[in-house]
């Protein structure tokens, strides 16, 4: 078969697709004035750069973290602390939180991808419950389990002109969404480019890349550090934008938890995987909260309202979203072991290939 | 070229070679035989440096190789064919052998190397776009010695090249292993194929239980009455 008029046409389509999806989600705050829209939106695009940050390390990588949480609350503290108790604008207290992730990650970094498999997973999770403990019992710096309620933002001044004084939710949809973008361009750039490559050889087989004269820890090193970058940033939008940080929300194992379920649902080691395992966690992790999966369960019939079921439903699902997560991570695996993403490719291909028989026959 | 003097390696408790010496001399193809456990495998990590001796010395070309890190041993021009084939599965033919250009010093042959690679197996060449896990085993084989030469070595150390292959496939590796020599790349081989890489060594060395019992040309040890009673079973 001759498939060449048939690529370069699909080169194009996905380019076009995404610079229109992008317009798209630019003008949607002009439309779309609900603030429950723009919430979910604001969580949908963090989700969005924590599962593609994560994918760099933990997809393209096969450096499974689960402490990604570490970095998330170093860019959340960092950014808050500054601002809260020294006045530093957040935009300029963004370059020592970022800083200091990427350092921490190197530090990090050089000791734990010594382990392999489930020993650096373990570290992983240690390291970030590290972090936890210091911001629960730092108190001075932290303020504990009390945590840090952010009193304001001051207004983002350029040159005279106010640009923005935070007041909404607008502000921080189109942070998000930038920042979204940008870790969805380095994912592109880091699956074509050398780093990835020799990632991804790491991923296949470490021996046979070590081997070859491929140093492994300072690669995974410095895609740890791209990683944590990403996640830093995300962890500092997520402080500002709901003015309140503590030690479990901001650090806590179940936000590792969360970033590596983004992309595993959606796809690991693809560029729209974390993408599309941010639609689906956030959209059923609001679900689970509003009780909108009991009333659909109610409203179709299953289940009635007034019996047992119902009321253990009512009162319990909305607990539950890390039980529920943990049925959706193993439904993954066992029927979709390349993510929802890789699933739909599947399928295609599969269909496609009946096609051709049929055809052939 | 190589030398390997008075190794002495512990996997924890378990002592596996004692007191080891062996010499790769520069343009030979020398085996080391052995069988299962008997630590040929376990040397040729040490050489790479996937592993570290408690004591004795390996000097590549006058170099100590004892403080260098396995990625630095390549670019002296040491390359290991790990052993069960470690392709990168989800990589294509092509890509895999790109990949074996890591080092900056080779990638200027690049182009030459893969082209080389295709010549010495013109399967590989049919194949590029293939995704390495989707080879067969015999394949994959190729691709993983093709791979090791885009590192440019002077040295290649193969790991069971004919483990798990058809009796069609062993035969045409070696004699390919021969070419590459031929070529000019010195060669360490640890076999089980007692009689393939005999035929085609210089010399060799045999080890049991970590020690070098016998060594001499390859024709010597073919005709050896202990190599004949216990390896080729005659």
């Amino acid at each position: 078969m001759p498939p060449t008029p048939r690529n370069r046409g699909l080169a194009v389509l996905p380019i076009v697709l995404g610079i229109a999806g992008v317009v798209a989600l630019a003008i949607l705050p002009k439309f779309v004035e609900s603030p429950y829209a723009l919430q979910m939106m604001v969580l949908f695009f963090l989700a969005v750069i924590q599962g593609e940050a994560w994918n760099l390390i933990g997809g393209y990588g096969g450096q499974y973290s689960v402490g990604h949480a570490a970095y998330f609350g170093i860019g959340a503290y960092t950014v808050i602390v500054l601002l809260q108790s020294r006045g530093i604008a957040p935009w300029w207290g963004l370059f020592p939180a970022l800083l200091l992730a990427v350092l921490v990650a190197a530090i990090v970094g050089s000791i734990t991808f010594r382990l392999r498999g489930p020993y650096f997973v373990l570290a992983s999770i240690a390291v970030a419950e590290i972090f936890r403990l210091a911001a629960l019992n730092w108190k001075q710096l932290t303020n504990g389990a009390e945590g840090i309620l952010l009193s304001g933002i001051p207004p983002l001044v350029i040159a005279g002109v106010q640009i923005t004084d935070f007041s909404s939710k607008v502000p921080f949809y189109y942070m998000g969404l930038a920042l979204a973008v940008v870790t969805v361009l380095v994912t592109i750039w880091f699956q074509g480019s050398k780093l990835g490559y020799y990632l991804q050889a790491i991923r296949e087989d470490q021996d046979a890349a070590n081997s070859l004269g491929i140093p492994l820890t300072f690669y995974k090193n410095v895609a740890l550090m791209i990683s944590a970058f990403f996640t830093a940033f995300a962890g500092a939008l997520y402080g500002l934008y709901v003015g309140f940080i503590d030690p479990q929300t901001a650090v806590g194992l179940d936000i590792s938890v969360q970033i590596v379920l983004t992309a595993i649902i959606g796809g690991i080691g693809t560029i729209l995987g974390p993408v599309i395992g941010a639609a689906l966690l956030v959209a059923l992790s609001e679900a689970l909260r509003s009780n909108a999966l009991t009333d659909l369960l109610v409203g179709i019939g299953i289940v009635n309202p007034a019996s047992t079921i119902g009321q253990f439903l009512r009162d319990n699902l909305s607990h539950a979203h890390m039980l529920i997560y943990g049925v959706l991570v193993a439904l993954t695996i066992l029927y979709m072991p390349d993510g929802v993403l890789g699933g739909i490719k599947n399928q295609i291909r599969k269909r496609r290939a009946r096609a051709a028989a049929g055809g052939a026959a | 070229m190589l030398r390997i003097e008075n190794l002495d390696f512990s996997y924890g408790d378990l002592q596996v070679l004692w007191d080891l010496s062996l010499e790769v001399k520069q343009g030979e193809i020398v085996t080391v035989l052995g069988a299962n456990g008997a630590g040929k495998s376990t040397t040729l990590k040490n050489i790479s440096r996937l592993v570290r001796a408690s004591r004795g010395t390996i000097h590549f070309e006058g170099k100590d190789l004892g403080k260098l890190e396995s990625h630095q041993v390549v670019e002296l021009g040491v390359v290991q064919v790990p052993e069960g084939r470690r392709i990168f599965p989800e990589m294509t033919v092509l890509e895999n052998l790109r990949m074996g250009s890591f080092i900056k010093s080779t990638r200027p042959d690049r182009q030459r190397n893969i082209e080389r690679a295709f010549t010495l197996f013109p399967r590989l060449a049919e194949r590029q776009k293939q995704l390495g896990g989707t080879l067969s085993g015999g394949e994959q084989q190729m691709l993983a010695i093709g791979r090791g030469l885009m590192t440019n070595p002077r040295l290649m150390l193969l790991d069971e090249p004919s483990l798990g292959l058809s009796p069609l496939f062993v035969k045409n590796i070696f004699e390919i292993i021969k070419e590459i020599n031929k070529q000019g790349t010195t060669i360490l081989l640890v076999e089980q194929n007692v009689f393939q890489s005999l035929r085609i060594s210089h010399r060799a060395y045999v080890i049991e239980t970590g020690r070098v019992v016998l060594s001499g040309t390859g024709e010597e040890l073919l005709g050896n009455e202990h190599v004949k009673k216990a390896f080729l079973g005659a």
